[in-house]
């Protein structure tokens, strides 16, 4: 019962939070000077086609109206125009990009599996990789070990993604000619391929996040070690594996555990560089193709849909939080 | 017609290059009737999609739709030569009635669909009656203004035919437009004018994902944000097709590409990529690594000068009122300064004129003639006759570094003067929405621009024509002469393309009497292909390389 009332008003926090970005993020897109009509007017754009296309597309309705029709189409979907060549975009309709002739739900959900990819491998791979480092720095602290790890954390913080990326090509790709320079082949074609053209985006999204989790693991894990209850389970006479494994490191692992939560969450939302730099059709691409193209109905589906995964993963972090530790749930009751 | 090419191409980026323009390889000097068949082409893409419905497509008339599409006339682009109308599928390119306000195609015979059916008159006339469909918006309108009815008629589904196009039989087809047009057959070279079959057009917004082929080639799949794979259609007919040589067996289009890593894998030129060109510019970092290069320089394609970059003076603004300030302005401008800021001789030549070099009728001419650096004594001595005004002006740019190091040139080139220019640098939107609005809150303003069609009125027209001021449209120096505006009206409607091209050269001149803007540039851009790529040049117009000719060394 108490989780369950733990889960409602998470829920309903969930969908209040999602509730004020859609509204701020719906400001914005109207406040921005262009005009979504005029990018698809056409040349030369009319003032009498302007006036069409923007009847057509719902853009001369007052914005609270447009607000209200972005929020019914989301459940029961939304139609423009009229007769055999109207546009029909179904629920849940997050809006319709009138330039890729697309609705944006349809868009989105294309993209995922290629999102979805680039982030899982790359979030295993720099969390098992950060905290491997992390405790190994903090149990070797003070010696070349320890150096030798917080430098490769600085220089992985330091470094931009999309210069690790283009070193990354040019290195493996062009000079070694180890791995496909660019692309995305779908699992389901072939998942020999799929994991070949991943593994560059994956170390370099990896390399590049993982120090942040290297340096946070190694001083919590420095702290932990000097706490009563690792004294007295080393007094216990447990081996060192064990006292870091299952005492020290569980205690650690919380926040990590937190930041980890918001970065798949964010990261989810389209690894925008590491997409675009090795040409891979995510989420990220497809948000920076919306900005660069003004196709504001695309842009905004997409960074609601964003929203809602950090939203969605810092649920998923709470919960986890419960587990790791039952006093987090007692007390967030 | 649009800002530049920037926007007809999707390419977004500064194209510099160097001096061997046109060379590319010594395959690309191969004749067209020489090319060779077969092979796999790719062509590399920042854009995520690719528009393949005629209705909505803004594509130029030798790029990835015309691969598909025909229409009733197309562009013969040929190194060296200005672009010419020709005919494609129609006999000729077009015939006049006496005042020049109606013009009647007959088709080839023979002509058939991808699916085995005949193309028709009726075709073309259905393919161009959906673009007026306010569900299909979004490509070249230009045929709605000027067809009779065209500005009520709201597209078949809803409203029927349109009386103003009769198809008395299969293989006629007559225009009815509102006013003598001596460019219709450039308008009939559009993608609206690709015919479509009405009986495949039962879902009119998927029609673009499998369209019915008419050109060389079909969509054999499409993957939106990744690729476009294009396949032989066995039913066209070379013989009747005189601008498309249809080299490659396959074209395949890899979208979202990345601009830098894209022209990286054309530098390596490994593999499956020797068969690749990049439909972006060039990346400016990649151009000058591509100097040192001396196997990917020999690959690099630039176009003559071609695309004007000017400056607006806004004569409805109380500083520039006066023609004497406006012509001081002319004076005292550097353009050499400006020509730096786009990268040298690279990336541009300095111009003197309105019209596009590559358009037929072009004239060559200075009115101002001041020097590459400009001549700050004869600007001194014109504000003097002006009166000496205290001149401080707004300068409206694009927040795009090479726009703004442009900006930089121009206000320093102006302070020499004595004229103090305040930059206000804007995002792309912002800036269109202040440039081309109606309050025109501004003095000075930088733009570039590249006609939709190959004729000087695609020039002067949108860009001087009072019409088009404000209202979202590009008379951004808001400038309005009655005499221009007859001598427009005058050179759109003579069917005599010798006369309407020297009634435009008239234009030219005489709106820079009045110094309504600076001519700054042609600008200049490049293009990257892969070693086994043939027949690959661009022309000062489009500036673009022509798809329908590339070929494959076999």
């Amino acid at each position: 019962m108490r989780t369950a009332r733990f889960l409602a008003g998470r829920l309903a926090g969930m969908v209040v939070v999602l509730v004020v970005i859609s509204l701020v993020t719906y400001a914005l897109f109207l406040l921005l000077p262009s005009d979504p009509a005029q990018m698809s007017c056409g040349r030369p754009c009319t003032p009498e086609n302007l006036a069409i296309a923007s009847e057509f597309m719902g853009f001369d309705q007052p914005w609270w109206r447009q607000y209200l029709e972005f929020v019914a189409g989301i459940f029961q979907g939304r139609s423009f125009g009229s007769g055999p060549a109207a546009v029909h975009c179904s629920a849940p309709c997050f809006g319709y990009s009138f330039q890729l002739n697309q609705p944006v739900t349809q868009l989105i959900w294309a993209r995922i599996p290629v999102t979805f990819s680039i982030a899982v491998g790359a979030a295993v791979l720099w969390l098992v990789l950060g905290v491997a480092l992390g405790v190994l720095a903090a149990v070797r602290q003070g010696t070349l070990v320890d150096r030798s790890a917080m430098a490769f954390a600085v220089a992985g913080v330091s470094a931009p993604v999309y210069l690790l990326g283009l070193l990354g090509i040019l290195l493996f790709g062009f000079t070694l000619d180890m791995v496909p320079v660019s692309g995305y082949v779908p699992f389901s074609e072939s998942p020999l391929d799929w994991l070949w053209h991943l593994v560059l985006p994956w170390c370099v999204l990896a390399l590049f996040t993982s120090a942040v989790y290297a340096r946070l693991t190694r001083g919590q894990m420095i702290e932990a070690l000097e706490e009563d209850y690792v004294r007295t389970a080393r007094a216990k006479g447990l081996s060192e594996p064990k006292v870091i494994g299952r005492h020290a490191l569980r205690n650690v692992l919380i926040p990590v555990v937190t930041v980890f939560g918001s970065d798949v969450g964010q990261l989810l939302g389209g690894a925008i560089i590491t997409e675009r730099v090795f040409s891979m059709p995510g989420l990220g691409s497809l948000l920076l193709s919306a900005v660069g193209q003004g196709d504001l109905p695309l842009l905004l589906g997409v960074v609601l849909f964003a929203a809602f995964l950090v939203v969605l993963a810092n649920f998923a972090v709470d919960v986890v939080y419960g587990l790791l530790d039952p006093r987090v749930a007692q007390t967030q009751r | 017609m649009k800002r530049s090419i920037i926007v007809s191409v999707v390419a977004v980026g500064l194209a510099l290059s160097a001096c061997n323009a046109n060379s590319g390889s010594d395959e690309a000097k191969s004749p067209a009737s020489g090319t060779s068949k077969g092979g796999d082409l790719t062509i590399l893409t920042s854009s995520q999609t690719v528009t393949l419905d005629p209705a909505k497509s803004q594509n130029l008339a030798i790029t990835t739709l015309s691969l598909f599409n025909r229409r009733l006339t197309s562009w013969q682009i040929e190194p060296g030569q200005p672009a010419e109308a020709v005919p494609d599928l129609a006999t000729d390119t077009g015939t006049p009635s006496a005042d020049g306000k109606t013009w009647t195609y007959t088709l080839k015979s023979g002509l058939k669909f991808s699916d085995g059916t005949p193309i028709t008159a009726k075709d073309v006339k259905y393919g161009l009656e959906r673009s007026f469909a306010p569900e299909l918006s979004g490509g070249l309108g230009y045929h709605k203004g000027l067809l009779e009815g065209g500005d009520q008629y709201q597209g078949p589904y809803t409203d029927g035919e349109l009386d103003s196009i009769e198809t008395p039989d299969d293989t006629t087809i007559v225009f009815h437009l509102n006013k003598s047009y001596g460019d219709w057959p450039w308008i009939v070279s559009m993608p609206a004018f690709s015919p479509i079959p009405k009986a495949a057009d039962a879902k009119p917004q998927e029609y673009g994902q499998n369209p019915v082929s008419s050109g060389p080639y079909q969509v054999e799949s499409y993957k939106e944000g990744s690729s476009l794979v294009a396949g032989r259609n066995p039913e066209w007919d070379q013989a009747s097709d005189t601008v498309r040589t249809a080299g490659p067996d396959t074209i395949t289009m890899q979208l979202g590409q990345d601009d830098t890593v894209a022209a990286q894998r054309l530098i390596a030129d490994s593999g499956d990529d020797q068969n690749a060109f990049q439909a972006s510019f060039v990346p400016p970092a990649q151009l000058s690594q591509i100097q040192s290069d001396a196997g990917a320089k020999s690959r690099l394609v630039t176009s003559e000068a071609g695309a004007l970059a000017y400056l607006a003076l806004n004569t409805q603004s109380k500083s520039l009122a006066d023609v004497k300030v406006r012509q001081a302005i002319q004076y005292a401008v550097d353009k050499k300064a400006v020509q730096i800021a786009v990268g040298g001789t690279i990336g541009g030549e300095p111009a003197t004129t309105l019209i596009t070099p590559g358009i037929a009728g072009r004239e060559e001419y200075d009115l101002y003639p001041a020097g590459e650096s400009g001549d700050v004594e004869k600007a001194k001595a014109l504000l003097t006759e002006a009166g000496n005004p205290a001149l401080d002006l707004t300068l409206l740019v694009e927040s795009d570094p090479v726009e703004v190091s442009k900006a930089q040139a121009i206000q320093q080139g102006l302070q020499r003067a004595g004229i103090k220019v305040t930059i206000k640098s804007l995002e792309y939107e912002a800036w269109v929405a202040e440039a081309t609005g109606d309050k025109g809150e501004y003095d000075l303003a930088i733009s570039s621009w590249q006609p939709d069609f190959p004729s000087a009125n695609g020039n002067i027209q949108p860009l001087f024509a009072s019409s088009e001021i404000g209202g979202g449209k590009y008379n951004l120096a808001r400038y309005s002469e009655p005499e221009v505006d007859e001598l427009i009206d005058q050179a759109s409607a003579s069917t005599d393309p010798a006369e309407a091209q020297k009634l435009w050269a008239q234009a030219d001149r005489r709106i820079l009497e009045d110094s309504p803007v600076v001519p700054l540039l042609f600008k200049k851009n490049s293009f990257l292909h892969g070693s086994n790529v043939q027949n690959f040049f661009v022309t000062p117009f489009p500036a673009y390389p022509n798809y329908l000719k590339v070929s494959l060394g076999q």
